[in-house]
């Protein structure tokens, strides 16, 4: 009985290609549909004509909107999903607790913070286009940062990272930072008011080439780190101790995967705002569907925030056309009803 | 060789753990007894290397405690703490898996199979963990500690057990007893926490008896079996009834009220 398990590579190689062809799948979808449908043909000569093969296909007006707006979108979704959804994985192994989200160690309600103060105290007013595309998202990653050194400072007090006491901090310094933010919206007038708003729901349409490279550096290659350290997560979710009497150096690695994923979601949340729910339920789903070995369930947690993202997209852009609906709205509303169903319909099979 | 010398720990003012020495061998299973809050969880953490004595040093094979990192330290000793919970949805076959970590993957198969033949839980690898019974849950985690220094290698490995029968029957009592003992042939030293002094004294070969953070008395099984001392370490009388089918020869009775226990021996 022993010999006829198929090896975990390779089950795992085929689960990763199944999740590699629907994230192509809906990529592709999501270039071909919008206010401005681009017919399935005509999108594929555009993005061979753009590698080098010409092919002419297709009017120029349908090549600026796919490959200047669409684009950028597709990939920054991509990048942002994966990236929640790969941090959300690593907390959870990390802190063996199913419930947390990346949000609980503070980048969220750091990065709200400081984007609230920017965008009431500094860019309300005379909003200059520059300072409006580059400060706010600085000040938001940086407030992010600011915010998850300090529950990490907090939890260390006694020289030792104790985990609840990590979650604790996170909780109360999050419920500072609402504090502080309602006292920042009672100065605030209407615009500021709505534009905050919009941020705090999730906002995509200020994708540009110019931020992929950013994202690239601050998400892509934190996740690559990320991905390195499955065995140490694997272990993790033993128990510390446990960890440690494996050969694990639990401190190190705890400390390595919280800096990793407060940059990864402190670049995301500050380059499109908050987007709930993508980093607590994508880990599940990986796990409900597959496994809970981090093998799978890190990079699994990647690809299918990517898909879950550009999918939510797709959606909050066809809705209500010609206008956009913030994407945090469709994530919520669709991912919540499609997670309960997935709760109880996999309950026979895994628990 | 496990070795401990003169190791010394206090929390605050208290002393939890004072001036103890000891040492294993391998193929050798050494039991701590000794009363709740004796300081035997404390000596087994010292032991272990998670926590770091104030004074004294614990060396394993020649190499201190404290030199050593962790992923070298998990090569030659395997713990198996009193409780370990499972948080997320993993099979069996996963958590034993996990002990692995240090082991090179073109060996995992082969040990997975050597040791859960051994510890019989072949029949349930792909269930769930949660779905397990408590002896079964055990004896998982017992294979999981197992596979982490299971393979024979030119040093000695040490294998230390935090009352891994507390929660079981008797039966899975003796079944992982059992398993433990065999593992002596494999050059592994074995330290055990119990409470059970039967248990100890069938299959164990030295025992400490710890108190109030005290070594009272370290030696072989014979040596360590003796009413008065026993009675002297718990605060509870004991009796020994000899029983020369068990291993140790005899068995440790005690019962609430000790004095009608002794008239009824009498009358038989």
């Amino acid at each position: 009985m022993i010999q006829s398990i198929p090896t975990y590579s390779n089950v795992n190689t085929i689960r990763l290609s199944a999740l590699f062809g629907l994230l192509f799948f809906v990529c592709i979808a999501s270039l071909c549909l919008g206010a401005y449908a681009i017919p399935l043909g005509n999108t594929l000569s555009i993005l061979f004509n753009s590698i080098g093969i010409s092919s002419a296909n297709f009017e120029l007006s349908q090549s600026n909107v796919l490959l200047q707006i669409r684009l950028p979108r597709i990939l920054l979704n991509l990048l942002i999903g994966g990236g929640l959804g790969i941090a959300g994985a690593a907390l959870q192994g990390m802190f063996r607790n199913p419930l947390v989200e990346p949000g609980l160690i503070g980048v969220s309600s750091g990065s709200a913070l400081f984007a609230i103060i920017f965008i009431v105290f500094i860019s309300g007013g005379r909003t200059s286009a520059f300072l409006t595309s580059l400060g706010l998202p600085l000040f938001a990653f940086v407030g992010g940062l600011l915010h998850v050194g300090a529950v990490f400072k907090l939890s260390n007090s006694q020289g030792d990272s104790d985990t609840a006491t990590l979650i604790l901090a996170g909780i109360a310094i999050n419920a500072f930072a609402g504090a502080l933010i309602g006292l920042v919206l009672f100065f605030a007038d209407d615009s500021a008011l709505r534009s905050f708003t919009f941020w705090s729901l999730g906002d995509m349409s200020g994708a540009t080439w110019a931020k992929i490279p950013y994202a690239l550096a601050l998400i892509g290659i934190p996740s690559i780190f990320i991905l390195q350290k499955t065995r140490e997560l694997n272990a993790l979710a033993l128990g510390e101790q446990e960890a440690y009497h494996m050969g694990v150096p639990v401190r190190q690695v705890k400390i390595l995967i919280l800096i990793l994923s407060a940059l990864i979601v402190g670049a995301g949340v500050s380059m499109v705002g908050i987007i709930g729910f993508v980093g607590l339920v994508v880990p599940h789903l990986v796990r409900l569907l597959f496994s809970a070995d981090h093998r799978i369930v890190l990079p699994g947690s990647f690809l299918f925030g990517a898909i879950l993202l550009n999918a939510a997209d797709l959606i909050a852009r066809l809705i209500v056309i010609p206008a956009e609906m913030p994407i945090g709205v469709i994530t919520a509303l669709c991912g919540a009803p499609f997670f309960i169903w997935l709760i109880f319909n996999f309950k026979k099979t895994r628990s | 060789m496990l070795l401990a010398k003169d190791i010394h720990h206090c929390i605050g003012k208290r002393q939890i753990v004072d001036q103890i020495s000891l040492e294993v061998q391998p193929g050798e299973i050494l039991a701590i007894l000794g009363p709740n809050g004796a300081g035997k969880s404390t000596l087994f953490k010292l032991l272990s290397g998670e926590v770091v004595c104030k004074r004294g040093m614990v060396s394993y094979n020649q190499f201190e405690v404290g030199d050593l990192k962790a992923s070298e330290l998990a090569k030659i000793r395997a713990v198996l703490p009193q409780h370990s919970q499972v948080n997320f949805p993993f099979t069996v076959r996963e958590v034993v898996t996990l002990g692995l970590h240090q082991v090179k993957v073109s060996r995992h198969q082969a040990i997975l199979e050597e040791v859960m033949e051994m510890t019989q839980i072949g029949k349930f690898a792909d269930k769930l963990y949660h779905q397990l019974s408590g002896g079964e849950q055990q004896r998982v985690q017992l294979s999981r500690v197992l596979v982490q220094i299971w393979e024979n290698q030119p040093y000695p490995r040490y294998l230390l057990l935090d009352e891994p029968t507390s929660s079981l029957d008797i039966a899975q009592q003796h079944a992982v007893l059992r398993i433990i003992k065999k593992l002596t042939t494999r050059n592994i030293g074995v330290v055990i926490i119990l409470h059970e002094l039967n248990l100890a004294a069938q299959y164990a070969d030295k025992i400490a008896l710890l108190k109030n953070g005290i070594l009272k008395k370290w030696g072989t099984v014979p040596e360590i079996m003796d009413e008065q001392l026993l009675e002297m370490v718990f605060d509870h009388p004991v009796l020994l009834i000899p029983y020369p089918a068990c291993a140790a020869g005899c068995f440790v009775a005690s019962a609430g009220n000790i004095s009608s226990a002794n008239q009824s021996i009498n009358q038989v």
